[in-house]
């Protein structure tokens, strides 16, 4: 299993659009933008609905299951932060409430070889300091 | 069918020494490239009124420095104080396709006789792909944190979505790569020219980012080509014989930024631009008699054949076995050995060759009977662009 523990993060830094995102992963919430107009979650968050293009947006909270849309093992090792984890997954999530949303995530708590498309897994929340706070994913229990 | 269809060619090309690190300032290399590309037509430096790039710099986490790590359009007018010149382009939302179809456009409209378009690209050093420092800003914050750096592990995890949904297996990916690293045994100006790469050298290569291993990368390198564009009848005139371009497209799907291992946004973006590409031209893809397509990372040759209509989804790691990509083959693909074989250099080289192929200038790769070259430039997605080329104007 990849050993997380000596690896330092580039820390996300949030923007006027982006911190509603962050504010509710620091409560161990996960929240996407919303188009109002037809409710339609989305990820990354963008100045428009993807489907109606209405600029009516907000933040609400969504479920944190989903599967393994698709992911890479690392083995690269040119980001020296990254090389005491490798070999290890690096995932793309579509989460059950918000098709269409891709979130990208680490397969946590597994082998890396557990990651294949289609795998069910479940949101779990990595704290990187007093701001800032990971959603990540484990296979779901 | 498109009304310009043919009144465009490709008239010289031209390479600079492709090298594995930066041993000369780059702005040298795309200079050479340019004034060989010149005397290829049989044209002097004066007659070129036209001149076109992409200069980007696809390392991340490098500065762009102006004739050492990019070659703008300025950096060239300043080396070449071109006395005739009367029109010059950037482009931006497509590769550097995209600066040849705006030469293209330039030719037709008149504003220009003849343009040249060079890529030059640089291999820092150092790492070629690095996450941002300590903090990940814009698009980045969703992806960086999780070590998702450069492209290749973009196009990795859209990789293992086609390999787990079509029930393939990567192993079938080494036709391409042993293919085109024998087709690159007659490019002596690949950067592989003379390293041949056997099936066993690329199931035993140590993995990248799975399911990428070292031979599904191009390397990258230090080198610049170039390519001389005019008008059909001026072309005629000069020395080499033209590759006519019957039509061309570009990629017209885009995703919200920062949103990556989409499948559907490579086959969208290849789909909308071979279908320009095709309607324009009046050709279909059994018409095509040679194919070069775009292969930095080797899923985008994939992804390629697929969404430009050559085989069905899920079909393409099938479709280039049994020798059909050879150079005697139904479909011979990426001639010139492909990025694989000549470094990364981007997707000019491919449009080079297509022209190459297509005015029977390719020497000892030529395919025989060409008349219809189908060249798709650029990863489908985001930056993709496609041409036809061919021998016999209609
Ligand atoms: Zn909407």
């Amino acid at each position: 299993m990849s050993d997380w523990s000596k690896v330092t993060r580039p820390i996300p830094v949030p923007n006027q659009w982006t911190q509603p995102f962050w504010d509710a992963a620091r409560r161990s919430v996960l929240e996407l933008q919303r188009c109002q107009s037809c409710g339609h979650f989305q990820h990354p968050p963008y100045a428009t609905c993807v489907q109606c293009v209405s600029t009516d947006l907000k933040f609400e909270p969504v479920g944190g299951k989903g599967t393994i849309y698709a992911y890479t093992i690392m083995y690269h090792t040119g980001d020296k932060r990254f090389a005491p984890a490798v070999p290890y997954a690096s995932i793309i999530v579509e989460l059950d409430d918000a098709p269409g949303a891709l979130l990208a995530g680490n397969l946590l708590g597994s082998p890396y070889t557990d990651a294949k498309v289609g795998r069910r897994v479940e949101v779990i929340f990595e704290k990187l300091n007093d701001d800032i706070t990971l959603p990540q994913f484990r296979l779901a229990r | 069918m498109w009304e310009n269809r043919c009144k465009v060619a490709v008239s010289g090309v031209g390479y600079s020494k492709v090298t594995r690190s930066a041993e000369i300032p780059l702005a040298a290399h795309a200079l050479t490239a340019v004034k060989e590309a010149v005397a290829d037509s049989g044209l002097r430096l004066e007659d070129i009124d036209g001149l076109a790039t992409y200069p980007e710099l696809p390392a991340t986490g490098h500065a762009e420095i102006d004739g050492i790590s990019v070659v703008s359009v300025n950096c060239m007018m300043a080396m070449l104080k071109l006395p005739n010149l009367t029109w010059h382009i950037q482009v931006g939302t497509t590769n550097i396709g995209g600066a040849v179809q705006q030469a293209v456009n330039a030719l037709l409209a008149g504003v220009c006789k003849y343009a040249v378009v060079w890529r030059a690209m640089h291999n820092p050093r150092g790492t070629y792909q690095n996450l941002p420092g300590a903090h990940a800003t814009g698009a980045a914050q969703f992806t960086a944190p999780y070590g998702f750096g450069g492209p290749g592990q973009g196009m990795a995890v859209a990789y293992t979505r086609w390999l787990e949904r079509h029930g393939q297996n990567r192993e079938k990916m080494a036709t391409l790569a042993v293919t085109q690293r024998k087709h690159t045994q007659h490019n002596p100006q690949a950067y592989f020219y003379g390293v041949p790469l056997t099936r066993e050298d690329y199931l035993n290569s140590r993995w990248v980012a799975y399911p990428f291993c070292l031979f599904d990368c191009d390397i990258p390198v230090q080198g610049a080509v170039a390519m001389v564009l005019t008008t059909a009848d001026r072309a005629r005139d000069l020395k080499p014989r033209p590759a006519y371009l019957a039509g061309y497209g570009q990629r017209l799907h885009f995703e919200v930024a920062g949103r990556i291992g989409s499948l559907s946004d490579y086959m969208l973006g290849g789909s909308s631009s071979a279908k320009l590409t095709w309607e324009r031209s009046g050709f279909s893809p059994k018409d095509v008699d040679v194919a070069q397509i775009y292969d930095g990372f080797s899923a985008s040759v994939i992804y390629g054949l697929e969404s430009y209509g050559f085989c069905k989804e899920g079909e393409a790691l099938d479709f280039i076995q049994d020798g059909r990509i050879e150079l005697g083959g139904e479909l011979p693909l990426n001639t010139f050995g492909g990025s694989l074989g000549t470094g990364r250099i981007h997707g000019l080289w491919h449009i080079i060759e297509g022209a190459l192929q297509a005015s029977g200038r390719a020497g000892s790769r030529q395919v025989e009977d060409v008349n219809v070259a189908f060249v798709g430039a650029s990863a489908p997605i985001v930056t993709g662009t496609t041409f036809i080329f061919v021998r016999e104007p209609y």
